[in-house]
């Protein structure tokens, strides 16, 4: 076994090194050439296996085509993904019925897969089959969206899909266009599996078999990924145009490092620096720095309400009114965000439906301890602050301000750092009392946050809140035609989050982007990471 | 003739009686990693959506639903057959990982203690000849700033004045250009394949890479080295035998180089045997601030997402490493002294 398994790797190895070694790669420009360096790393080359990073989803996208894709818009003059613009990518165009429950897709008639076959209608049905069938991720994603079994897809003819959904959802549309619902090339894949696998899922983790407008030229885990550009691929836009003709994503661990590479102008491009070295970059002024507010996420300060003495209502206002959010806003991030503190509700009413919303909450010592002293806790009590080791240089200042100020009525807060898989064990197991936590929604509508972070019993509700009324809200709100009457009901959760108070919303990190002066064109992801695709070098 | 044979078997025996120890390594690291309050399938189920169902598929995949006992046994029913087991962090078998990166770190680490060695012995012979004299100092200032600045402060250090101040190195990622294509993979170690390719332009790409990080590493292992060096050293000079070689009018060298430092030199391999295991297995920020795909960075990040197939994996290589270069330790402690036999 032993000895096949060597022969086996070495044959492989040595046969890509002889392909490197025998066919130089063409001295390629460095202009037509993408370096992104990233302290996280690519592990599968299929984003829907159990584990996969979110640097393998963005490797996915420039692989893999979709159905449709997002458009983008102008954001306080940055530009971001736009959940309301949906375009067509391997489909030219879309109807949806009148009464919404039949979505038509009539595909591309000349896009080809990298091997050069068609793609049809078939194709399509097997992929997504498969990310609603297969123990893969898309399953759960997909299901956000009303898009659970296979008898909901339809092959009309070769160059025509339908989707048939239960009850017209708003995010049925939007879902096709997130990272799971791949379109792959299903004869190559079938060829590939295995009767235990018969989704491939072993084969496509280390190859791929998409439309997509790259092509993986050497994959190694946990190192770099490089690819070229599909030069077949037609379903660019003019503001996703795949300019470049060479693609390397590097793993760089130490923030330093990258900081350095782009500096320098080795790299091109990296969007996880950290925040003091953005700043001083910034303040260099030889690179561009794109800090968008990363509008689909928040960082929370969460209590477990099952868990006494969280589970005081008047506790977890004390806590509310007793963190000094500006000091903390400054010390973890720069004040490189949103922050969504400090807003004023004239009639005590929420001024928006959306979520995430700036709360009514500012540091007022008096008025936490008037809520310790009606929580029957005038003396305070004591309990544990856990933030994970991957978070650590914001957490670590966040937490010793948070248990400076909470010292000052009476709360003792032991600062617990817990290593990241130990902290999402027992957030998983709901033993974690008083935490810091964020999250993030591919498709961030109101009903969507308030369905996946604020009801049942699940690892992301991080509060573990049970709320009647909210639940059933939520649940009305996510099938509401009607714009006003959804507003309304959006308005109604942010009340009830801010009457319950289950956890605290501090901010909405940056992300920061930094990238060579000549590269253009960057737009923020869903995903949180570059499109490759976006990007041109002027 | 006859006594390398019987050093080979005596190597042989001592190598077979070292095989429980590295049983209980396995067995240990094993149940250890289970203790560990963290649970590889809620980490690696952290797709925006991954519930329940997900956190299931996971921990069949990795048979973690199965009791513990079972689960040891099926472990070293796989070790025994050359199967380490699967990392979901990288989504390859650990031992392809491991025969991928170990090359790498080990070829970091050998240069770096071919470097170590070749300065600190110098170095603390230099300081022996003339204890207390201003060499003797200059030595000592230069020991302890090695050991006191940590590897990633002095690796960064590096990195800005080289790479970023004056632009000689290259980019500090990784073994070689990214630009640069690779030669046939024969041993693993770049600059050897580069040379057996006859590829001079990729063995400068590669040893360009090479040479900073292994700066690094050589100043943090300096300090120990010359120190032992200067103090066996010492004894050894002042020792009968010198004294003997001086009267009689040998040369120089020979004195210093033939006699003493041939007598001096069995603590300076002992330490220089404890030295590069430790480097091996704790190289792990120079690792990081250089991004070199080796086995310890590599098994630092399998330890915080709790991917047990690797660690255990890596526990195992590194124990295996020890044993090994222990071994090689006595064996050359019998070459420079006759009288010791292993």
């Amino acid at each position: 076994m032993r000895v096949r398994y060597s022969g086996l790797t070495f044959g492989a190895v040595a046969a890509v090194a002889l392909l490197l070694a025998t066919q130089p790669v063409r001295a390629q420009s460095r202009a037509e050439t993408l370096r992104y360096v990233t302290g996280a790393s690519v592990n599968t080359l299929d984003p829907n296996v159990p584990g996969t990073t979110r640097e393998a989803f963005a490797v996915s996208l420039s692989t893999y085509d979709r159905l449709v894709s997002f458009g983008r818009k102008q954001l306080n003059g940055k530009w971001v993904f736009d959940l309301d613009t949906i375009t067509g990518e391997l489909a030219e165009s879309y109807d949806v019925s009148a009464d919404g429950l039949k979505i038509t897709f009539h595909l591309r008639k000349d896009a080809r897969f990298q091997d050069g076959t068609p793609v049809t209608a078939e194709d399509v049905k097997w992929s997504l089959d498969r990310a609603v069938t297969a123990p893969v991720l898309g399953k759960a994603q997909l299901l956000t969206g009303s898009l659970t079994g296979a008898d909901q897809f339809k092959v009309i003819d070769p160059s025509t899909f339908e989707v048939t959904l239960p009850k017209p959802d708003k995010l049925a549309l939007p879902n096709l266009a997130t990272v799971y619902p791949i379109i792959i090339n299903s004869k190559v894949a079938r060829a590939n599996a295995t009767a235990d696998d018969p989704w491939a899922i072993a084969w496509l983790k280390e190859h791929t078999a998409g439309s997509g407008a790259y092509m993986i030229e050497s994959f190694k885990p946990g190192e770099q990924v490089i690819m070229k550009r599909n030069e077949a691929w037609n379903r660019g836009t003019p503001d996703k145009s795949a300019f470049f003709k060479r693609v390397i994503v590097q793993t760089v661990p130490e923030p330093a490092t990258r900081a350095n590479l782009v500096e320098r102008g080795d790299a091109d491009i990296t969007v996880d620096l950290q925040a003091s070295d953005v700043q001083a970059l910034e303040n260099k002024g030889a690179l561009k720095v794109i800090s968008t507010p990363q509008y689909n996420s928040v960082t929370f300060i969460s209590m477990n309400n099952t868990i006494p003495p969280f589970d005081n209502i008047n506790v977890r206002r004390a806590i509310a009114y007793a963190l000094p959010y500006d000091d903390m806003f400054k010390a973890a991030l720069f004040a490189r965000g949103t922050p969504l503190f400090g807003a004023t509700w004239t009639d005590g009413k929420p001024t928006t439906s959306a979520f995430p919303f700036p709360q009514p909450i500012k540091l007022d010592l008096d008025k936490a301890r008037e809520y310790l002293k009606a929580a029957g806790m005038p003396d305070g009590f004591s309990t544990t602050f856990s933030f994970n080791v991957g978070q650590a240089s914001t957490a670590e200042p966040m937490a010793a301000l948070v248990k400076e100020s909470l010292g000052k009525i009476g709360i003792k807060v032991d600062i617990q750092k817990l290593p990241d898989a130990q902290m999402s064990t027992q957030i998983n197991e709901k033993k974690l009392p008083f935490f810091t936590e964020g999250i993030v929604a591919w498709l961030p509508s109101t009903d969507y946050f308030y369905r996946n972070f604020y009801t049942g019993n699940q690892r992301w509700n991080y509060s573990s809140i049970n709320n009647a009324e909210l639940n059933a809200l939520a649940q009305e709100a996510r099938f509401e035609p009607d714009k006003a009457k959804y507003d309304e009901e959006g308005k109604k959760l942010n009340a009830i989050h801010v009457a319950e108070m289950p956890q605290i919303a501090l901010w909405q990190p940056s992300q920061d982007a930094v990238m060579a002066a000549s590269l253009d064109g960057y737009t923020y992801q869903f995903h949180r990471q570059v499109d490759y695709r976006d990007l041109r070098r002027k | 003739m006859r006594s390398l044979g019987a050093t080979i078997a005596r190597a042989a025996k001592r190598f077979m009686s070292s095989l429980p120890a590295l049983f209980g390594v396995l067995v240990f690291t094993f149940l250890l990693m289970r203790v560990l309050p963290g649970d590889p399938a809620v980490f690696f189920a952290s797709g925006p959506n991954a519930g329940k169902e997900e956190i299931e598929v996971i921990r069949r995949q990795m048979g973690l639903d199965k009791p513990v006992p079972e689960q040891l046994l099926l472990y070293l029913y796989d070790v025994g057959r050359g199967n380490l087991g699967k990392s979901l962090m990288t989504g390859q078998a650990v031992t392809t990982d491991l025969r991928e990166r170990l090359p790498a770190s080990l070829e970091l680490t050998l240069t770096a203690l071919l470097i170590a060695l070749v300065s600190a012995i110098p170095l603390g012979v230099l300081a022996a000849l003339k204890p207390g004299s201003l060499i003797d100092h200059g030595v000592r200032l230069f020991c302890a700033l090695g050991v006191c600045v940590p590897t990633f402060v002095s690796g960064l250090l590096l990195i800005y004045v080289f790479y970023y101040l004056l632009g000689l190195a290259p980019d500090p990622t990784g073994r070689v250009d990214v630009f640069t294509s690779l030669p046939p993979a024969r041993t693993g170690f770049l600059t050897i394949d580069f040379l057996l390719a006859g590829d001079f332009d990729g063995w400068w790409a590669a040893f360009r890479q090479l040479i900073l990080p292994a700066m690094t590493m050589a100043l943090f292992v300096i300090a120990p080295l010359a120190r032992i060096t200067r103090a066996s050293m010492l004894v050894s000079l002042g020792s009968d035998f010198i004294r003997t070689a001086r009267s009689v009018g040998l040369s120089w060298w020979r004195v210093v180089v033939t006699y003493a430092l041939r007598n001096a030199i069995l603590p300076v391999i002992t330490i220089a045997g404890i030295v590069f295991s430790t480097m091996l297995g704790a190289n792990v920020l120079v690792e990081k601030v250089y991004s070199w795909p080796g086995v310890a960075s590599y098994a630092l990040d399998a330890l915080l997402s709790s991917d047990y197939a690797p660690v255990q994996g890596f526990v195992l290589l590194m124990a295996s490493i020890f044993v090994v270069v222990n071994l090689l330790v006595d064996v050359l402690y019998g070459i420079a002294d006759p009288r010791v036999s292993i």
